[in-house]
């Protein structure tokens, strides 16, 4: 009987079988995407302005044709150039045996940063459709034309060196020693570039000198160590270990020595521009327009204070108190933003020819400039993409897998 | 002691009432005459019988330039200077700064001419107040592009979009601008405005049939200018929309005989034009006065604008 019932038992489909559960398990770098998707969500009305209207629903003038977007994309080349220089020194050059612990997160990191950074810039172009042009019909006589090669090819090292990190096996690792030399002076460059764009301009006396490239580097290293303190804080596994807190402590110690020796330098830089005997009546009008214009706050109580002061202050008391000094990294860094916009937007709201701006009267032949809700609308849509692209990559890449591994050389 | 009715008073004593009566007499009749002329010939054979008699003089030899009015005599030099070789010709502009009167009459035809939209202006008079209250005087500076010799905007194009011609014009390649505008923060005259792809009609409310609504009104803004001798419509988001702009001396006249627009609808010929490389030329000799300045001569620019002051 049995074997007569057995063809009818295979007709029936085993539709009762239970099915194994997938269970979508929440991490908390999930707040990555979700932040991501709501930036999208709230930028998306900017974003389609720039799409079909160009630059004209922003705020940028003819006098003043760089403003927030340009001051953003300054702010991550530091802040990616700069952590990536002072990991990959420690490392490489200083022999550190903690950091490449934590080398895929500062990677990725680096890579979301410098995705970000060129979105931005080719959002900023009167023509985005024509940036091949720089790649076909480079002037190499402009820094800008330096800075977009530079940039990609830093783009290009990153890309590789994370994709050999996670994915490489033990084939592919001996060229991360090589990439990552290379990677040195090509991010040096671009720091140095990126402030030579303005420093070689002569018709602007606040950006035209010798010192701003240089303080370009020093800036970008100070905000940099602050990103890789913060990433250090936020993201090591083990934190209860003696090694985390010695981390901390030295990569505390590098940060609060690049903000000392930055706000040195831009004092005695200050204080020449600002002398009077001699001294360049327009430069002095631009330099006392951040310290004392409208927007004061953005310089003494954004960067100064909570950028400079407080940070300094916590990591000169409490270097061995990790969260302490993850606080004052993230002030640090997050704060660095008002000095790349006070680079940019005072010195092109001074005048070049007195009476010029009110010569011919139009809403874009003006020096009026603040930015407007659609360039923010622009950078919160830019943000959304990078906060998406960095939590969906903790979420699918094997981001802290490595982290038990010693160091991948 | 009055002067009895119908005396004729000798040539020292011509009263003004008299001197006027008999110059309207005579002058009035010389303009008649000339109105009547230009009459009895149709618009187009005036043009040209007047543009034959400029041809005339740029080949005739010994003619005394100097009696003609300057925008005549700097016709005649300008087509003078087109029969060279472009690299032989070093244009220049002038503009006496005693003369202009400030009436914007030189941006309003730079903008006709090259129907420049809102933001762009190639040709702004800036109005400077020197002194303090009451002791206060008004000055007038036009400020075209400086074509300059050693032009700041050029080697910081990434793409090579802006580059001096044979002739020392700075151009603009609109088609291979990207729109990155480090041109226009390196310009110490902010002589490069920005093309946003604004109207100066948009605004306007439609209502068909009733008003000129927006999308009519702006036909003529829609138009293509004819810069550096393109035709650039303006359509959609194409050049020169997203670039770059700069006046260009209205080269794509110079190359056609004639003047740069500012240059001919000065009221008070302040601005001159011509070839500084022809010794006999008027701005070659204005050039060479002791009141001559230009603008920013500290930065280096070599600035092909020069002032009388």
């Amino acid at each position: 009987m049995a074997q007569a019932v057995q063809p009818q038992e295979s007709v029936v489909p085993p539709t009762e079988a239970p099915l194994p559960r997938v269970r979508f398990e929440w991490r908390w770098t999930d707040v990555f995407w979700i932040l991501g998707i709501i930036l999208l969500v709230v930028g998306a009305p900017g974003m389609w302005q720039r799409l079909t209207e160009g630059l004209a629903p922003t705020n940028l003038t003819s006098y003043v044709p760089w403003g927030v977007w340009v001051g953003f994309y300054d702010y991550l080349v530091w802040m990616e150039v700069g952590s990536l220089l002072i990991f990959t020194s420690m490392i490489y050059i200083f022999g550190d045996r903690l950091m490449p612990k934590i080398k895929p997160i500062v990677l990725f990191t680096g890579f979301t940063i410098v995705t970000m950074g060129l979105l931005i810039v080719l959002l900023d172009l009167g023509h985005f459709e024509r940036f091949w042009h720089v790649i076909v019909y480079p002037d190499f006589g402009s820094m800008i034309a330096w800075m977009v090669w530079l940039h990609s090819s830093y783009l290009l090292i990153l890309t590789l060196e994370l994709a050999i990190v996670l994915w490489g096996g033990d084939r592919f690792k001996s060229f991360l020693k090589p990439l990552a030399y290379i990677s040195l002076p090509v991010g040096l460059a671009l720091i140095i570039v990126s402030g030579s764009i303005f420093g070689v301009v002569a018709a602007r006396p606040l950006w035209n000198t010798a010192s701003l490239p240089l303080m370009f580097l020093l800036s970008a290293l100070a905000a940099g160590s602050g990103l890789l303190l913060f990433l250090i804080v936020v993201f090591w596994q083990n934190k209860q270990s003696d090694e985390y807190v010695r981390l901390v402590k030295r990569v505390s110690v590098i940060t609060r020595t690049l903000l000392l020796a930055g706000v040195f330098a831009a004092g005695v830089i200050a204080f020449t521009m600002l002398y009077k005997g001699g001294g360049n009546p327009t430069r002095a009008e631009a330099l006392n327009l951040i310290l004392t214009g409208p927007y004061w706050w953005s310089f003494w109580i954004v960067h100064i204070l909570l950028g400079v002061l407080i940070p300094l202050g916590i990591l000169f008391t409490m270097p061995s108190k990790p969260v302490m000094a993850g606080i004052a990294a993230f002030l640090s860094s997050v704060t660095f933003v008002a000095v790349t916009l006070n680079i940019v937007i005072p010195t092109l709201v001074t005048e070049e020819l007195k009476g010029l701006a009110t010569a011919f009267v139009d809403p874009k032949l003006s020096l009026d400039y603040a930015p407007n809700l659609m360039e923010w609308m622009v950078l919160f849509f830019i943000f959304g993409i990078g906060a998406v692209i960095f939590g969906l990559g903790m979420r699918f890449l094997p981001l802290q897998s490595h982290h038990a591994e010693e160091s991948h050389e | 002691m009055t002067e009895p009715k119908g005396s004729q008073p000798s040539g020292g004593d011509l009263n003004r009432r008299d001197f006027l009566r008999s110059l309207a007499g005579v002058g009035g009749a010389a303009v008649a005459l000339q109105v009547l002329d230009q009459l009895s010939l149709d618009p187009e054979q005036a043009i040209s019988s007047y543009e034959a008699q400029i041809q005339e003089l740029v080949y005739a030899e010994g003619t005394n330039l100097e009696t003609l009015d300057v925008l005549e005599r700097m016709r005649v030099e300008l087509r003078r200077a087109l029969q060279k070789k472009p690299e032989e010709r070093r244009w220049v502009m002038v503009i006496d700064l005693r003369k202009c009167v400030g009436c914007h009459a030189c941006t309003v035809a730079c903008i006709a001419e090259n129907k420049l939209p809102p933001g762009v202006v190639y040709r702004p008079v800036i109005e400077e107040e020197i002194g303090t209250y009451p002791n206060v005087a008004r000055r007038f500076v036009p400020r075209p592009c400086m074509q300059c010799e050693n032009p700041p905007c050029v080697p910081v194009c990434p793409v090579g979009a802006t580059y001096t011609n044979e002739e020392g014009i700075v151009e603009m390649n609109y088609s291979r601008c990207i729109g990155c505008r480090y041109c226009i923060t390196a310009c110490p005259y902010s002589a490069r405005t920005s093309d946003f792809g604004l109207t100066y009609t948009q605004a306007n409310a439609n209502a068909e049939g009733l008003i000129l609504s927006s999308d009519i009104a702006d036909n003529y803004e829609r138009a293509s200018n004819f810069e550096y001798g393109r035709e650039y419509p303006r359509e959609g988001r194409n050049s020169p929309i997203g670039n770059a702009r700069k006046c260009h001396f209205c080269q794509h006249r110079i190359l056609e005989g004639q003047l740069p627009a500012c240059v001919t609808t000065c009221i008070g010929r302040a601005t001159l034009f011509g070839d500084a490389n022809d010794p006999e030329s008027l701005v070659a000799e204005l050039i060479a006065s002791p009141n001559v300045m230009r603008l920013r001569e500290e930065l280096g620019t070599e600035p092909r604008v020069y002032y009388l002051t």
